[in-house]
This record gives C-alpha cells, sequence and structure tokens, in this order.
C-alpha cells in the first residue's frame, strides 16, 4: 500500500485549490485509478498543485462509479497522495464499514481520531474497538484502548444531556404567570399563548414546558403533552415533577410500550426522591397493572418497611393479589435518551461528565463528579447547575451540610431556579428546628413557579389550620399539574377541605340560626308576659296565696337584706380587718345560708320562683325581669347578691389580704341595697291589695239573696240591712259571692234575715276589719266550734275555707236583737293601703 | 354608766346577731334574746329592759309555741306572730321603753297609731332602714 508513504503528505499538505483534469471524464473506474495513480507517480515525491487536483477529480469520478470497497480502498490512497484527507477518510470509513479487516492498525487510528475530531463517540468508540482487534490479531501491544474507549463512552453519554437553561428571562417569567393563571382559570387558548410566549423567549424553560404539559393534557392532546414533557425532561433529567408528569401521561396511553416507558420514569422518581413514599406505592400498584408481580412485590415490600398501620390495611389487598399471582416474566425496557448536538462551555461539558459519573452512582463515581462539578463552578461562577447537581451528590451522600451550601451557591448562581428552593426547603425540613427556613425556601421555590412547592405550601396550610389558604392552593396545583406528583393528593385534599368547609359553613349557618332564634326568643321573652299586677288583676283568685309568697319576700329580700347590706358594705370597705372579716363572715352566712339556713339569695329566689310557678298554673307568663317595674329592681338586687358571693367570700376568708375585692364586695352590697330599696315592698302589697280590693254592697248582697232562693225555689227572707260606706274588703270577687251564696243558702230556711256591717280595728294587729253579722230566726242552734269543724267542701264549710284563705274569721253570736236567734258573724281586712 | 338593755324577740338570731357584730361595737348595749313570746314575757317580768325589738315574722317557730288565737290558723299567726308577741308583752311593757317592730307603717299609719294607743314607744322599721339607724333608735331614749 501506498498509503504509509503518503501519511506524510496527508498531514502536511494544505487543501490546495481544485483544478480540471482532462481525463476525468472516463466510464471505466478502475481506469480513472490507474490514471490518477499515473498522474502521481509521474508527478514525482513531491507533485504538483495542478497534479494532485487532477488525481482527486479522477479519483471521485472513479468513486461514483463504483463504490466497492476494494476500489474505495485504493482511492483512498491517491486521495491521501493527492492531498484531499477528507475525502481519503470518507472512503477509509466506506470501505471500514463493508469490512474493518481490511483496514490497516493506522487507517483505524486515523478514523478514530478522525471521528474524535468531529465529536462521533460512537463512531470513534467503534473504530477503537476495530483497532484493539486489528492489534490483538497482530499481537501488538493495545492495552491503552480499553481506557481510551471508557473515555469516549463518557463523552458520548455526556453529549447525550441537553445544555442548561440559563435560566429565564423576566418577560419569559410573566409569560408563564400569565399562561398559568389563565389554566388555572379554565381559559386554556388564553393560557397557550402565554406559555407559548415563555417558551419563545426561553425555549428551556422547564416550568414552561411543564405548563404546556400540563395544559395539552387538559386538553386531551396527549401528544402535545408528552412532547413537552420530553423536552422538559431532556433539559432537566433529574427533576422529579417532570418524571411523575412524563410516567402519569405515559401511563394514560393505550399501548404497551409507552406504559414500560412510563414505569421506568416512575422508578427514575423513585430512585431520585425514596423520601416520597407514594412514589413506591404508585410504582407498585403500576407494575401489578402492568402484570409483572415480582416487580411490584419487591416496591411493595420497600413502601411498607416504613408503613403505618393504616398503610398496612390500605395495601393489604394489594399484597394478597400479589401474592396468589405468578411470577411474570420481568421486562426492562430502556429507551434511549435523545441526542442532542448543542455545542458545550467548558464549564457545561465538566457537567455532563458529573451527571454520567452521578448516574453511576458508586462511590468512586460520585467523588469525580463533585471534582468535576468543582472545576465547573471555577470555570463558570454563574453555572448554577454545577452547585446544584453537587448538592444532589451530598444529598444522596447524606452531607447535608455541604449540600446547603452547594444548594446556597446555586441559589446565588441563578435564583430563578424553582427546582434549586424545593432542594433546599427539604434539605432544611431535615431539622425540625428550621422549619421556618424552610418554608421560606417553600415559599421562594412557588414564586419561582414551582408546582410542587404549591402542594408543599397547600400541606403547610392544612396542618396549620389555615383551610381557605390551603384549600386555594390545592385548587391552583391541580388546576396547574393535573397529571403532577401529588395530583391524586391533591383531590383528595380538596375533597376533604370542601367536605370540611360546608361542613363549617354548615355549623355556622346553624350556630347563626340558632342565635338568631335565641335572640328572637330572648325578645319575645323580654317583650312579652304579664306584671304581677296585671296577672293578679286577670287572676285576683290567686292574690292570697301571692300574698303569702310575696310577704315572704319582703320578709326575707326587702327587710332583712335591706337592713344589712348598706352598713355592711360600709363596714367592709371602711372597717378594720378584723371588722371586715368578721362583717363579711355575717353577710356570707346571712345572703347565702349556713348552718340551719337557706339564706336570703336562696329564700328570695325559691319566692320568686313559687310565683312563677302559680302564674304558670293559670297559663300566665310572668315577666317580672323585664316588665314589672318593682320586681325588676328586687330581681337585680338578688343578682347583684349572687355575682358579690365570690369576693365577699375572699374577704370572708382573708380578712385585708386583697382589698380590691373588699371594694368590690362593697360596690355589688351597695348596689343590691338601692335595688331592694327601689322594689318598695309596699307597692308590692299595694298591687296585691288592688287586685283583691272588693266594694262592699249591701244591695248587691240582696240582690244574690234574692237569686239564690229563686234558684233553690225558695220564698226569699225578708233581709233588714243596717250600715253605709262601707268600705273596701280584701277578698276577690269570685271568693266573695260563694261565700256568700254558702251563707245566704244555709239561712234559706229562715223568715227573716238581718244584715249589718261595722269597721272595727283588731286589738292585736292593729288592722281595720269590716264585721258583717248574718242574724237569722232559725230555730236551730250553731256554735263556733261546729261552724270552724265543717268540712270544706259545702256550706258554712266552704265559707270557713274562703275566711281562712283571705285572712278572715267566722263566729256565731247570740241574737244581736230581739226576734232572731242567732248571729253568724264573719270578719274580713279592710283595704287601707290600695 | 349602765348599758341599755335591749331585747330582741325573733324566731332566729339573724337581728341579734347583726346588732352584735355590726352595730353594736363600742356601745353600752346589753342585747337579749327570746325566740318566743312567753321567752320574751319571762325576760320581761325578771328584769329591766330599756328597749325592745321584735321582728313580725315567726315561720320558725313551733306552732304550740306561737301565740294568738288558734282560730286565725297558725300560718296567718306565724306571719303575724309580732303583733302577738307585741300584745301579749304589751301589759309589762313600761311606759319609756322603746319598740319597735319590724314592720314598715308607711302605708298604715292608722294602723300604727291604733298599736301606739297600747304601747306608747312602739315604732314601726322602715325597709329602708339599716342596722345602724335601727340600733340607734333603740338606744335612744323615748
Amino acid at each position: 500500500m501506498i498509503l504509509a508513504s503518503l501519511f506524510c503528505a496527508l498531514l502536511a499538505a494544505a487543501p490546495p485549490d481544485e483544478a480540471p483534469v482532462s481525463g476525468d471524464c472516463s466510464a471505466d473506474p478502475a481506469a480513472l485509478v490507474a490514471e490518477a495513480a499515473a498522474l502521481l507517480a509521474a508527478s514525482g515525491p513531491e507533485p504538483s498543485a495542478e497534479a494532485l487536483s487532477a488525481a482527486r477529480r479522477l479519483i471521485r469520478s472513479a468513486r461514483r462509479a463504483d463504490a466497492s470497497p476494494d476500489l474505495a480502498l485504493e482511492a483512498a490512497d491517491l486521495a491521501f497522495a493527492a492531498g484531499d484527507p477528507e475525502e481519503g477518510g470518507d472512503l477509509l470509513a466506506a470501505a471500514a464499514d463493508a469490512g474493518p479487516a481490511r483496514l490497516s492498525p493506522a487507517e483505524l487510528l486515523l478514523l478514530g481520531r478522525r471521528a474524535v475530531e468531529r465529536r462521533r463517540w460512537r463512531e470513534a468508540i467503534a473504530r477503537y474497538r476495530e483497532l484493539a482487534k486489528s492489534l490483538a490479531a497482530r499481537e501488538q501491544a493495545a492495552d491503552w484502548i480499553p481506557r481510551r474507549v471508557r473515555e469516549l463512552e463518557l463523552e458520548e453519554e455526556a453529549e447525550a444531556i441537553a445544555v442548561p437553561s440559563s435560566g429565564p428571562s423576566v418577560e419569559a417569567r410573566l409569560a408563564l404567570a400569565d399562561g398559568k393563571r389563565a389554566l388555572a382559570a379554565g381559559r386554556l387558548r388564553e393560557a397557550r399563548e402565554g406559555l407559548r410566549t415563555a417558551l419563545q423567549l426561553e425555549p428551556s424553560y422547564v416550568e414552561a414546558l411543564l405548563a404546556l404539559a400540563a395544559l395539552e393534557a387538559r386538553a386531551g392532546r396527549s401528544g402535545a403533552a408528552l412532547k413537552a414533557c420530553r423536552e422538559a425532561l431532556a433539559i432537566e433529567p433529574e427533576r422529579v415533577e417532570t418524571l411523575t408528569l412524563l410516567a402519569n401521561l405515559l401511563w394514560a396511553e393505550p399501548d404497551r410500550v409507552a406504559k414500560e416507558e412510563s414505569l421506568v420514569m416512575l422508578d427514575r422518581a423513585v430512585l431520585l426522591r425514596p423520601d416520597l413514599r407514594s412514589l413506591l406505592r404508585l410504582s407498585a400498584n403500576r407494575w401489578a397493572e402492568y402484570g409483572d408481580a415480582s416487580k411490584a412485590q419487591e416496591r411493595l415490600d420497600r413502601y411498607l418497611t416504613r408503613a403505618t398501620a393504616k398503610e398496612r390495611d390500605d395495601t393489604a389487598a394489594l399484597r394478597e393479589a400479589l401474592l396468589r399471582r405468578t411470577k411474570a416474566p420481568e421486562t426492562s425496557p430502556t429507551p434511549a435518551a435523545p441526542p442532542f448536538d448543542e455545542p458545550a462551555s467548558a464549564a457545561i461539558d465538566l457537567w455532563r461528565k458529573a451527571q454520567v459519573y452521578a448516574a453511576r452512582g458508586d462511590a468512586a463515581s460520585l467523588a469525580a463528579a463533585l471534582a468535576l462539578l468543582d472545576e465547573a463552578e471555577r470555570l463558570d461562577p454563574a453555572f448554577a447547575q454545577a452547585p446544584a447537581l453537587a448538592a444532589a451528590i451530598h444529598e444522596r451522600r447524606s452531607e447535608w451540610k455541604d449540600a446547603e451550601e452547594a444548594l446556597h451557591r446555586a441559589v446565588r448562581a441563578d435564583p430563578t431556579r424553582s427546582t434549586t428552593y424545593e432542594t433546599l426547603a427539604r434539605v432544611l425540613e431535615r431539622d425540625p428546628a428550621r422549619a421556618g427556613e424552610a418554608a421560606a425556601a417553600w415559599i421562594q421555590a412557588e414564586q419561582a413557579g414551582s408546582t410542587e412547592a404549591l402542594f408543599h405550601l397547600a400541606s403547610s396550610a392544612e396542618r396549620a389550620g389555615r383551610d381557605a389558604d390551603a384549600l386555594g392552593l390545592y385548587r391552583r396545583y391541580r388546576d396547574e399539574a393535573p397529571a403532577g406528583l401529588n395530583a391524586a393528593d391533591a383531590d383528595a385534599a380538596i375533597q376533604r377541605l370542601d367536605r370540611r368547609r360546608s361542613i363549617g359553613v354548615l355549623i355556622v349557618a346553624l350556630a347563626f340560626g340558632l342565635l338568631l332564634c335565641g335572640v328572637a326568643v330572648a325578645l319575645y321573652r323580654a317583650k312579652t308576659g304579664l306584671t304581677f299586677e296585671e296577672w293578679l288583676s286577670e287572676n285576683p283568685g290567686r292574690a292570697p296565696e301571692a300574698r303569702r309568697i310575696v310577704g315572704r319576700l319582703r320578709h326575707e329580700a326587702l327587710k332583712h337584706g335591706g337592713l344589712l347590706l348598706a352598713d355592711g358594705a360600709d363596714r367592709i370597705e371602711t372597717g378594720e380587718a378584723a371588722t371586715r372579716q368578721a362583717t363579711a363572715e355575717l353577710l356570707v352566712a346571712r345572703l347565702y345560708g349556713g348552718e340551719g339556713s337557706r339564706g336570703l339569695v336562696a329564700e328570695a329566689e325559691d319566692a320568686l320562683t313559687a310565683l312563677s310557678a302559680l302564674a304558670r298554673a293559670d297559663g300566665a307568663r310572668l315577666n317580672l325581669r323585664h316588665l314589672d317595674p318593682v320586681f325588676s329592681s328586687l330581681l337585680r338586687g338578688v343578682r347583684g347578691l349572687r355575682r358579690a358571693r365570690r369576693s365577699l367570700g375572699r374577704v370572708a376568708r382573708s380578712g385585708s389580704s386583697q382589698p380590691i375585692h373588699a371594694r368590690l364586695a362593697a360596690r355589688l352590697l351597695r348596689s343590691a341595697a338601692q335595688s331592694f330599696q327601689l322594689a318598695s315592698g309596699a307597692e308590692i302589697e299595694r298591687s296585691v291589695d288592688r287586685a283583691l280590693a272588693l266594694p262592699v254592697r249591701l244591695d248587691a248582697l240582696r240582690a244574690l239573696l234574692a237569686r239564690i232562693a229563686v234558684e233553690s225555689d225558695r220564698t226569699v227572707p225578708t233581709l233588714e240591712t243596717t250600715g253605709e260606706d262601707l268600705p273596701t274588703v280584701r277578698i276577690c270577687a269570685s271568693d266573695w259571692e260563694t261565700l256568700w251564696r254558702n251563707l245566704f243558702g244555709n239561712a234559706l230556711s229562715a223568715g227573716r234575715l238581718a244584715l249589718s256591717a261595722a269597721k272595727r280595728r283588731d286589738a292585736v294587729t292593729g288592722e281595720a276589719r269590716l264585721t258583717i253579722v248574718l242574724a237569722d230566726d232559725i230555730p236551730r242552734a250553731l256554735t263556733a266550734d261546729e261552724v270552724r269543724a265543717r268540712t270544706p267542701d259545702r256550706g258554712l264549710g266552704v265559707v270557713v275555707e274562703i275566711l281562712r284563705r283571705n285572712e278572715g274569721t267566722i263566729d256565731v253570736i247570740a241574737a244581736p236583737a230581739a226576734g232572731f236567734t242567732k248571729g253568724i258573724r264573719i270578719e274580713l281586712p279592710i283595704v287601707e293601703s290600695a | 354608766m349602765t348599758p341599755r338593755v335591749v331585747l330582741v324577740v325573733e324566731d332566729g338570731t339573724e337581728y341579734v346577731d347583726a346588732f352584735r357584730r355590726l352595730a353594736a361595737e363600742g356601745s353600752e348595749v346589753e342585747l337579749l334574746h327570746a325566740p318566743d313570746a312567753a321567752s320574751a314575757r319571762q325576760i320581761l317580768s325578771g328584769r329591766r329592759v330599756d328597749a325592745i325589738f321584735l321582728d313580725v315574722v315567726f315561720d320558725r317557730t313551733p306552732p304550740e309555741k306561737l301565740a294568738g288565737d288558734r282560730a286565725r290558723g297558725n300560718d296567718y299567726l306565724a306571719q303575724n306572730q309580732g303583733f302577738y308577741v307585741l300584745a301579749d308583752l304589751a301589759p309589762l311593757i313600761a311606759s319609756g321603753v322603746r319598740v319597735l317592730l319590724a314592720h314598715d307603717f308607711a302605708s298604715h299609719p292608722a294602723r300604727l297609731a291604733a298599736l301606739q294607743e297600747r304601747v306608747q314607744g312602739l315604732e314601726g322599721v322602715a325597709e329602708s332602714a339599716g342596722i345602724n339607724q335601727v340600733m340607734g333608735r333603740l338606744l335612744s331614749r323615748v
């Protein structure tokens, strides 16, 4: 081969300009090659430029006519000899493709180097491997070649990694924000425009691509969604959000290949985020659905290593189903990463290689990756991906402090990358004491466009009890990432919070309704009902009973209470400690009860309760508190005494230790005393008297006698009456009529009756009383004891009972005048106060 | 100086306790207590009394110890026992003895006047009167 002798000319000669050759029109390739060889041979060891040009023309013509390897190899020699290394290389490559054994080691080495120069890593690797075989066949040393091949493989893998974004511009971020807002509001057309704008401004804007994928998924354009998602993954291969979104989109595809790829994506996400146990469970479910029980089982087992009891219960069905299944053949599809032919800076080259090392995961590779990243950071401090990847490696090695420092460097280099903040937040979350910093990092991530941050912020808001905030954030997350990492959890949270809010609204509405009802009832009760006097005027028959209750009330509250309160208050406020304590002790015992005493307050309240119960028996409701002018003050006084109990008790126990209690007790006691003074007992008594006041009219009694006689079909006895200007007695009209019906009924057999009335004062009580004597001529004798012994169901027994109830008396006296046999004397109190 | 002797007639000890603890401090006064008419009569028969304070309602007194006409009924007698005690003691009350009845006669001046015909030193106690005021009146001479 003449190639070896021409290597020097090949490498040294500059490509000359082509010149026309006379014989290049021959149709026989072999002849053309021969002609070229002859031309070169004739030109001597250093052919002229014209000769070289003519030889190249002949060779090309020959190649066009015959593409056989032998000719290509021969033509390659001549091309090198003619000063066209490109042509020579192409011809050599063509010959090698047909059969590498035809090429010498030197030719293979040349082709390998040429491929490296052109960054055609795969071809270069192939050439070096062929060279290794060729040298081995010649028993020549080739131990350097495997190392070179590994370097080239690294270059190839690194080349496959896309050039990272240098951070979106403000315009792009604004356009993304517009797009997201429109997406959240369901305005898909407008959202698409915003996202397109963002991507036009920044084609490698991952957040925009993810949002676009979400939009397209929602619009049902799965192809477009997948495309956007794949682009995002190519730009940022370790972004879990992208991986899960792509996994979900692929899983929704009908074909099995897409599902296989989906499972791979999910497994990658699990590897990147082992802390997200929900991913493991999802992976287990999907592998099971896919039909690979062993892989599903393996993932489920990992999930269950840290599962709670509830999580175990939730996965029990899957576990049992997997145990029943026979092991299915395993599949492990590995989709090829898309090629990327963009030139990279030195820092990016280093970062790419570091990515490859990081992906290998062994300790040596991780250390090598960190070294490369250090160098990348040194070369380009603004290249944020380098410290971000370094942080990921430190995280993997549990070097949290180093990871945090690397993330801070990444933030300084590019404050717009949401993933940096997300990772930083997750690192900070490991320390509960730094929850505040973690929360701030999540907020920054959200501001940088992270949808995962939305979910985290929503969860935090929910944990903090800010349900409204949480609901808004969950909704935003669901709108912006409908197929996102936590989409299912967000949906569940939204349902949960909606339900809770509905219950809350219902409870508030119910409470408000109850409150309104309560207010309405309270208002109704405050404005309706009867005063004490109104009740008695409607039911005067209750007055005698009410009079006794009121008497008790006056005695307890107004007389005893009034006597003690004002002076007691003075002594408690201004007295010496001992005096103060002694007074308080006395008042506590008197007001609130002690040995053998129920206390003034309880007695007064019992009396008021008894009055209300009495009114209720008539179907009436007393409104003493709000409507009654007298009892309202009395009730206020009783309430004041109740309020004074605690402070009075403290004074009684401690004397002077806390003067504030003494002052408070004194104030409340005085207030109660004033209320009792306003609640005039005399006015209460007058109310009763007014209800019972009955003017005595003798002519009315005469008419009643006549009526009773007619009703009994008897002759009306003669009735003589004496007395005028009779006073008003204290008895209700019905009692009065019943009384006289029984008295007259008992005397109808008389032929003559006499009725006389007179006022007098009771010698003992000083009370004014009206005495009425009914004399008759009935011969039957009657004594006072006989009358009082009658049963209270008829006749004089009824009279006795009525008089007893109305504080009256009955007696039998001797005949007041001639012609009469006896007289029945009744006496009733006269109303003076009314 | 001879202390003033005040007899308090009531079915409990509320008034006498209140006088003793709230009003009698520093006063030259001797407080005597009688729970019913008989006891009061016995005290009055045996020693000098300068003033008498009579409660009206004796609803804690056993019915057999109530003074008055049984025909009026025990309830009536208990509610007005002070008047009956007064009537019972009237013959024993010397002139110049102040008698306060725990009853407000503001609406019934004629009734008070009728009672004063029997007991000259009789006065009622207004519901608004404080313990010091009552004690002051008991200690004042007729």
